[in-house]
C-alpha cells in the first residue's frame, strides 16, 4: 500500500475508490498523442478548439488554425472541407474517412458534441486491409458463431477473432455480474502476456463513471501507456466557457489510474470493445499488448461492428437460455405440484420431494414455515434462526417476493450463516401469519470454481492496483455474498407461491367444508338423540306402567301371568336403561370439557362409599392408595373412575372375599391410575372388544349391564386426550388403568 | 281453603294421560284434574281464552306440563305464562322423556318450578307424581290476591 492518511487499509481504499470516482474522465482537457483533434463551430466550421498538437500531426499549415472556418484553411482540402459539410447537414452520427491532408494521408473521423463537431485526425495506416477486406471477415464469424448456444463458446470465439483482426498479444471478453464484479470468461492470447482466464474482478477496478462511458462510447485504444498528454488549446470552449467535453472523442486522454493499472498488469498498450446488451453494459473484449501497438480507425470501426453483433447473438442467447432455464424450472414445479396433491400434507409433500423443492430456484436448501413449525431440505441455518428470520420477514410485511443474495446486509444476525444462508429467497404463503416458503444458497467463496491457481497467474505483477491486489478485494468483497438469483429463478418462486397459496387455501376450504358436513351430521346425530330419548323411551315407560297397573288391579293372578307381568316389566324397564345409556354415551362426545384440578383421592373415597351402599350384604376390602390430584372435567373423570369400580364389585360379586386396589402415579406427561380387582377376569384375547359399545363378555342373567359402560370409560378418557388399558386373566382378576394428561393451572 | 284448585295436566301422548291419572289417583289427592292436549289449549285455559274463555276463574293448583307438545310446545308456554306479569305465580312443572341437558337449563332460565325426567320405572314414577302433587296442590299455599 501507498502512504496514506487514513488509518486502515480499509479506510484507505475507500478514500483510493472515492477518488477515482471523482476523476475528471469526461473532460480531461487533454488527448492522447497519437492524432490530433479540433472542435469546430456550427454552422460555419470555424475552429474553436484544437489540441496543442495540431500542427506538428497535420502539417506547420495548421498552426494558427483557431477562429477561422477549415474552408479558410490551407490543410482543409476542399474534399474534405465538402464532404464533412455534407455530412453535417445528413442525419448519420459518425464521420469516418480517409483524407489526403498536406503531405499525408489521414483517418478522419467525426462526431457532434453540444459544444460543436469534434473532428480527430490520426495517421493512416496503410497496412490496413480496405474495408472491402472486412466484410467477408465479419460475414465468416457471422457463419461460424451463429449455431453457437453457449455464451463462452461465443466469446471464445470473438476473442479469437479480435485477436486475429489486430493482433493484440492477448484478447480477454470480460463479463460483469449484477453488481458489477467482472469475469474473464474467454481469452485468446500468444503467450507473450499471462493469461487471466477465470479470473475476477472486483466493481471498484472499472469505476461507475467509467462504466457510463464505455456504454456510450463503445470503443478505447490506448497505443502507449507511457504517453505525454497534449493539451487542448484554449482549455475552455468558447461556446459555453466550459471545458471540451470529449465523451466520445477517441484520442480522449485517460485517466493516470488507469494507465498505472495498465503499468502494474504488464501492458502497454490496450484496447476495449463495449459489449452493451439491452442498453446495459454486459461486458468487455479488453485487448492487450506487451508493446506499444496502433490499431487504425477503420480496423477499430470493423471490431466495433463485431461488438455490436455479439452483443446482439448474446442478447439473443440469454433470453433463449433465460426461457429455456424457465421451462425447466416450470416443469420441476409442475412434478412437484402433482406431488404436492396426493401427499398428506403440503409441507410433507415438499419434504418428500427436497430435490424438487431446492431444484425450483436452483437452491441448496429449503425450509417451509406454518404455525410456528419449520421443516427444512439440504443445507439451512438452524430451525430457530429460520423462525426468527421468518418473523423479521414477516414484520417487514413481504407481499410476493424476497431475494437477496446477502442476507447479512439486511438481517443482521445472517452473518452467522453466510456459509448456508448468504442467499435466500422467499415467499409468503400467508397474510395474516409468518408463514413463507425460503431457500437458501452458500456463500459464492465457496462455490467458486477456479481454473487454475490464481495467485500463480499474476506472481510477477507488483503496485497497488493490479489483478492480483483485484483478487483479494474481490475475495473481501464478496464475502457473505452468494451466486445472485437469476430472473428465471425469482419467477420460479414467485409461481410457485401462487401453487402453494391456492394448494393451502384448497386444503383450507376442503376443511372447512368437511368441517361444516361434520357439524351437519352432528346436528342430525344430535337431533336423533334427542328424539330417541323422547320418543324410544316413553313407549318402554308405558309398557312398564301399565304392566305395573295391571299387577295392581289383578291381584289374583295365576302364578304364571304374575311372572310374564313381571318380564314384561323387566324388558321394558332395561330397554329403558339402555336408552338412557345410549344417549348419556352421545351426550359425551359432544359436551364441552370443563376443565379443572380435581383431587382423585376425594373422589374415589365418594365413589368407594356409594358403591359400599349398593353392595352393603358383602364386605369389600378397599385398598386405596395415595392419589394424585389431576386435570379434567370433574364430573366425567368421576364417572369414569366410578364405571371402573364399579366393575371391580360387579365382577368380584362371586369371590369368597373381595379385594379392591385404586393406585395413581405421577408421570412426567400425565397421570395414571389402575383400578385392580381379584374379581373373575377375562381372556386377553377379548381385551381389544372390552371397551367396544354392546361388546359383553358374560351372560346377562350372569351379570348385568347394557354393554356400554367401559365405552363410555373409553370416551371420557380419550377426549381428554389420555388413553386406557385392560389386563386380565380368567379367574385371577383384572386390571384397568387410564392415563389423563397433565395440564397447566388454568 | 275454599273449593280445591284443580290440577292441569297438559299432555298429548293417551298412554302418559293414563298412567299420569292413575298415578295421581293412587296419591288421594281431592283437587279435580284438568286435561288439555297441546300448548294452545294450555294457553288458553290458563289465560282463560279460546274455547276456555268462560271457565271458572281461579288458577290451577298447579300445571304438570310436558315438554314435546302439538302446536306451541311446553317449553314455549313455560316461558309465556312466566313473562305474564299477573299469571307469572302459578307453578309449573316440567314433566318430560329427556334427560336433555340444554331443556333443563332454558326450562330453569324460563323460570320453571321443578323439572322431572319421568323414570321408567312405574314405581318410581308414581312417587315423582305424588311428591308433585303433594307439595304443589297440598302444602304450596296460593300467594294471597289471586284471582
Amino acid at each position: 500500500m501507498t502512504a496514506s492518511p487514513a488509518s486502515t487499509p480499509a479506510a484507505a481504499q475507500a478514500d483510493f475508490l472515492a477518488a477515482c470516482e471523482r476523476e475528471p474522465i469526461r473532460i480531461p482537457g487533454a488527448i492522447q498523442p497519437h492524432g490530433a483533434l479540433i472542435l469546430l463551430a456550427r454552422p460555419d466550421l470555424r475552429v474553436l478548439q484544437a489540441s496543442a498538437n495540431f500542427g506538428v500531426v497535420v502539417g506547420p499549415d495548421a498552426e494558427g488554425s483557431c477562429g477561422r472556418p477549415i474552408a479558410e484553411l490551407r490543410w482543409g482540402s476542399d474534399t474534405f472541407c465538402r464532404e464533412l459539410a455534407q455530412w453535417c447537414e445528413g442525419p448519420e452520427p459518425l464521420y469516418l474517412r480517409s483524407h489526403r491532408l498536406g503531405q499525408q494521408a489521414f483517418t478522419v473521423s467525426a462526431h457532434r458534441s453540444p459544444q460543436g463537431i469534434v473532428v480527430e485526425f490520426e495517421p493512416a495506416d496503410d497496412r490496413v486491409p480496405p474495408p472491402a477486406a472486412l466484410y467477408p471477415m465479419l460475414r465468416r464469424f457471422l457463419e461460424r458463431t451463429e449455431r453457437l448456444a453457449d455464451v463462452g463458446e461465443l466469446s471464445d470465439r470473438v476473442a479469437e477473432q479480435v485477436a486475429g483482426l489486430t493482433g493484440f498479444n492477448r484478447v480477454m471478453v470480460y463479463r460483469f455480474d449484477e453488481d458489477w464484479n467482472g469475469t474473464v470468461i474467454a481469452e485468446r492470447g500468444d503467450g507473450v502476456l499471462p493469461t487471466y482466464l477465470d479470473l475476477r474482478f472486483p466493481a471498484f477496478d472499472i469505476p461507475a463513471q467509467a462504466r457510463e462511458l464505455y456504454r456510450l462510447n463503445r470503443l478505447r485504444l490506448i497505443p502507449t501507456a507511457d504517453y505525454q498528454p497534449v493539451p487542448i488549446v484554449p482549455a475552455h470552449c468558447p461556446v459555453d466557457g466550459a471545458p471540451l467535453d470529449m465523451s466520445f472523442a477517441a484520442l480522449r486522454s485517460v485517466s493516470p489510474v488507469h494507465l498505472e493499472y495498465m503499468r502494474n498488469m504488464g501492458t502497454v498498450a490496450s484496447m476495449s470493445i463495449s459489449i452493451v446488451v439491452d442498453d446495459r453494459l454486459w461486458g468487455l473484449i479488453s485487448c492487450h499488448h506487451a508493446a506499444e501497438r496502433h490499431i487504425d480507425p477503420q480496423l477499430r470501426a470493423a471490431c466495433d461492428f463485431l461488438g455490436r453483433l455479439v452483443a446482439q447473438q448474446i442478447d439473443a442467447r440469454e433470453r433463449a437460455a433465460e426461457d429455456k432455464e424457465r421451462l425447466r424450472l416450470k416443469q420441476v414445479e409442475t412434478e412437484l405440484v402433482t406431488h404436492l396433491a396426493r401427499a398428506p400434507t403440503f409441507q410433507s409433500g415438499l419434504v418428500e420431494r427436497a430435490s424438487h423443492w431446492l431444484g425450483l430456484v436452483n437452491a441448496d436448501g429449503a425450509a417451509v414455515i406454518t404455525d410456528g413449525i419449520a421443516l427444512t431440505a439440504g443445507s439451512t441455518p438452524p430451525i430457530d434462526a429460520i423462525l426468527r428470520l421468518a418473523e423479521w420477514m414477516h414484520e417487514r410485511r413481504l407481499d410476493q417476493l424476497y431475494a437477496t443474495d446477502c442476507l447479512s446486509a439486511q438481517w443482521t444476525e445472517g452473518a452467522a450463516f453466510t456459509d448456508v444462508a448468504s442467499g435466500v429467497v422467499a415467499v409468503p404463503i400467508s397474510r395474516i401469519h409468518a408463514s413463507f416458503i425460503m431457500w437458501f444458497r452458500p456463500e459464492i467463496i465457496r462455490t467458486v470454481t477456479w481454473g487454475g491457481d490464481p495467485a500463480a497467474k499474476v506472481s510477477a505483477e507488483t503496485g497497488r492496483l493490479h489483478p492480483r491486489a483485484s483478487f483479494a478485494s474481490w475475495t473481501e468483497q464478496v464475502r457473505g455474498r452468494s451466486r445472485p438469483w437469476r430472473e428465471a429463478e425469482r419467477l420460479s418462486a414467485v409461481d410457485f407461491r401462487t401453487a402453494a397459496v391456492d394448494f393451502v387455501l384448497k386444503r383450507a376450504e376442503e376443511r372447512a367444508q368437511l368441517t361444516e358436513e361434520l357439524q351437519r351430521s352432528n346436528r342430525e346425530l344430535e337431533a336423533f338423540s334427542y328424539s330417541i330419548s323422547h320418543d324410544l323411551r316413553a313407549p318402554f315407560r308405558h309398557i312398564a306402567g301399565y304392566a305395573e297397573l295391571l299387577a295392581e288391579e289383578e291381584p289374583e293372578l295365576k302364578h304364571i301371568s304374575r311372572h310374564y307381568l313381571k318380564g314384561i316389566s323387566h324388558a321394558a324397564l332395561s330397554a329403558g336403561q339402555l336408552v338412557d345409556d345410549l344417549l348419556h354415551f352421545s351426550q359425551l362426545g359432544r359436551a364441552d370439557l370443563r376443565i379443572s384440578r380435581i383431587d382423585m383421592r376425594k373422589v374415589a373415597d365418594e365413589v368407594r362409599r356409594s358403591l359400599d351402599l349398593e353392595s352393603q350384604e358383602r364386605p369389600i376390602s378397599w385398598d386405596i392408595g395415595p392419589l394424585p390430584d389431576c386435570w379434567g372435567d370433574p364430573s366425567l373423570v368421576r364417572q369414569a373412575l366410578f364405571n371402573l369400580a364399579e366393575n371391580a364389585v360387579k365382577y368380584t360379586r362371586k369371590q369368597p372375599e373381595t379385594r379392591i386396589r385404586i393406585t395413581g402415579i405421577e408421570r412426567s406427561a400425565d397421570v395414571l391410575y389402575a383400578v385392580e380387582d381379584n374379581g373373575i377376569g377375562f381372556d386377553m384375547a377379548y381385551a381389544s372388544k372390552l371397551f367396544q359399545v354392546f361388546q359383553r363378555l358374560h351372560r346377562p342373567e350372569d351379570y348385568e349391564g347394557t354393554g356400554i359402560g367401559l365405552a363410555l370409560t373409553r370416551r371420557i378418557v380419550e377426549r381428554h386426550g389420555g388413553t386406557i388399558e385392560a389386563r386380565g386373566t380368567v379367574g385371577q382378576g383384572a386390571t384397568f388403568s387410564f392415563s389423563l394428561p397433565r395440564r397447566p393451572e388454568a | 281453603m275454599a273449593t280445591l284448585r284443580p290440577i292441569l295436566l297438559v299432555e298429548d301422548n293417551p298412554a302418559d294421560i293414563d298412567l299420569t291419572l292413575a298415578a295421581l289417583k293412587k296419591t288421594n289427592l281431592a283437587n279435580a284434574v284438568i286435561v288439555v292436549r297441546d300448548g294452545v289449549e294450555a294457553l288458553d285455559y290458563i289465560f282463560r281464552e279460546g274455547v276456555f274463555a268462560d271457565r271458572e276463574p281461579g288458577p290451577p293448583a298447579v300445571v304438570l306440563l310436558d315438554l314435546k307438545l302439538p302446536k306451541v310446545d311446553g317449553l314455549e308456554v313455560l316461558e309465556r305464562v312466566k313473562a305474564h306479569p299477573k299469571y307469572r305465580t302459578i307453578p309449573i312443572v316440567m314433566l318430560t322423556s329427556s334427560r336433555e341437558e340444554s331443556d333443563v337449563v332454558r326450562s330453569y332460565e324460563f323460570g320453571v318450578n321443578s323439572f322431572v325426567v319421568k323414570p321408567v320405572d312405574f314405581k318410581a314414577f308414581f312417587e315423582s307424581i305424588r311428591d308433585l302433587g303433594v307439595f304443589w296442590a297440598v302444602i304450596n299455599e296460593p300467594l294471597p290476591g289471586g284471582f
